[in-house]
């Protein structure tokens, strides 16, 4: 079966994420749009998991529950994890390797942990941009150690991106990689490619959606389809 | 100690953005990882990066760096220059390399 994915997303807890991207409305948007899987993957933090796991369940959607990491190299990766539980934990210790720099909301944004109903309950006072002290390399390893994917993010990006800051696609078992454009414009070898929304604002959710082709519309489903390398795109 | 004024003529920079005129430089910092130029760069630092996007200009703004030099034939995106205005944070962009461009801020604050 075919299923509609979108695995890069935030809300208002990334500072850069609109304020009024709360992740009920994410997953609800996002569901409007057609998406059967849906990641929440917020800069560095996993604190607003929670409540998208609630909206999936609610709205019906199958949640994946993420992290874009920032490596020592500044080097963003998405980690996708099954089970709200990993997600949380890997999320904990991110935060712990994080740089103890205080978030500037003015100069960055603010920071909001919300609950499913979107009132925001906490304020994070780190700066969730900072670089986590783990390289990429280790990174991946780290992600596909604990069962979850690896996806180099927007490896065609002049910046953050793997191409951009190492200069090359190192070979590591990366689940797949992300790219803004497809086919990409950067070497991919013959990695699995997807898309992702990356989306900061309402406008974005779902912009970048793909499709993959599985037995079933789950993790397990978007393993199955990365292996066999079975997506396709919106245009 | 030079001023934003100086830099510009000195160097022969294209500008991007004037910045607080009154602000004065005092060192440089050269860096292209942004978490490095939060960790350890000096306030009143010229910035010399090729990191020439928005978040440089939060980084800027939040160490107190004035002026910020873009190498490498990089130039900035609109939003960028945007919130340099906004900051009060001049952009200097120029095709020659990190080092040439260091050496030349270095020249003129009598660092070399």
């Amino acid at each position: 079966m075919r299923f509609c994915i979108d695995l890069h997303n935030h809300s208002c807890l990334s500072p850069c994420g609109s304020d009024v991207m709360l992740p009920s409305i994410l997953a609800m948007e996002a569901s409007d749009k057609g998406i059967d899987i849906l990641a929440l993957t917020d800069h560095n933090c996993a604190r607003n998991l929670g409540p998208f796991a609630e909206a999936c369940e609610i709205i019906g959607i199958t949640g994946v529950f993420g992290i874009e990491v920032n490596t020592v190299e500044e080097i963003h990766v998405l980690a996708l994890f099954e089970t709200l539980s990993q997600a949380l934990e890997f999320g904990k210790w991110v935060e712990s390797i994080l740089p103890k720099i205080k978030n500037s909301p003015r100069l960055f944004g603010k920071q909001y942990v919300c609950d499913v109903a979107g009132n925001y309950i906490e304020e994070v006072d780190i700066f969730l941009y900072g670089q986590a002290n783990v390289s990429f390399d280790n990174l991946i390893e780290l992600i596909i150690g604990q069962g979850g994917l690896a996806i180099p993010a927007h490896i065609d990006r002049p910046s953050n991106s793997v191409t951009a800051n190492l200069g090359f696609l190192p070979r590591l078992p990366y689940s797949a990689v992300e790219s803004i454009i497809v086919p990409p414009i950067v070497e991919t070898y013959d990695y699995t490619v997807i898309q992702g929304s990356d989306a900061h604002y309402m406008e974005h959710i779902g912009r970048r959606r793909c499709y993959i082709e599985a037995q079933t519309g789950n993790f397990a489903g978007l393993k199955e389809a990365f292996l066999k390398n079975d997506i396709s795109f919106m245009n | 100690m030079i001023s934003i004024e100086q830099l510009f003529s000195h160097l022969g920079y294209k500008k991007f953005s004037e910045g607080d005129l009154q602000k004065t430089i005092t060192t440089g910092y050269t860096s292209d990882l942004l978490s490095d130029v939060m960790g350890n760069a000096d306030e009143g630092s010229v910035l010399i990066t090729i990191q020439a996007h928005k978040n440089t200009i939060a980084v800027a703004s939040l160490v107190g760096m004035p002026a910020i030099i873009l190498c490498n034939g990089r130039t900035p995106t609109e939003d960028m220059i945007g919130a340099a205005k906004e900051e009060g944070i001049a952009i200097l962009a120029t095709s020659e390399s990190q080092f040439t461009a260091s050496y030349k801020v270095a020249k003129l604050l009598a660092l070399v």
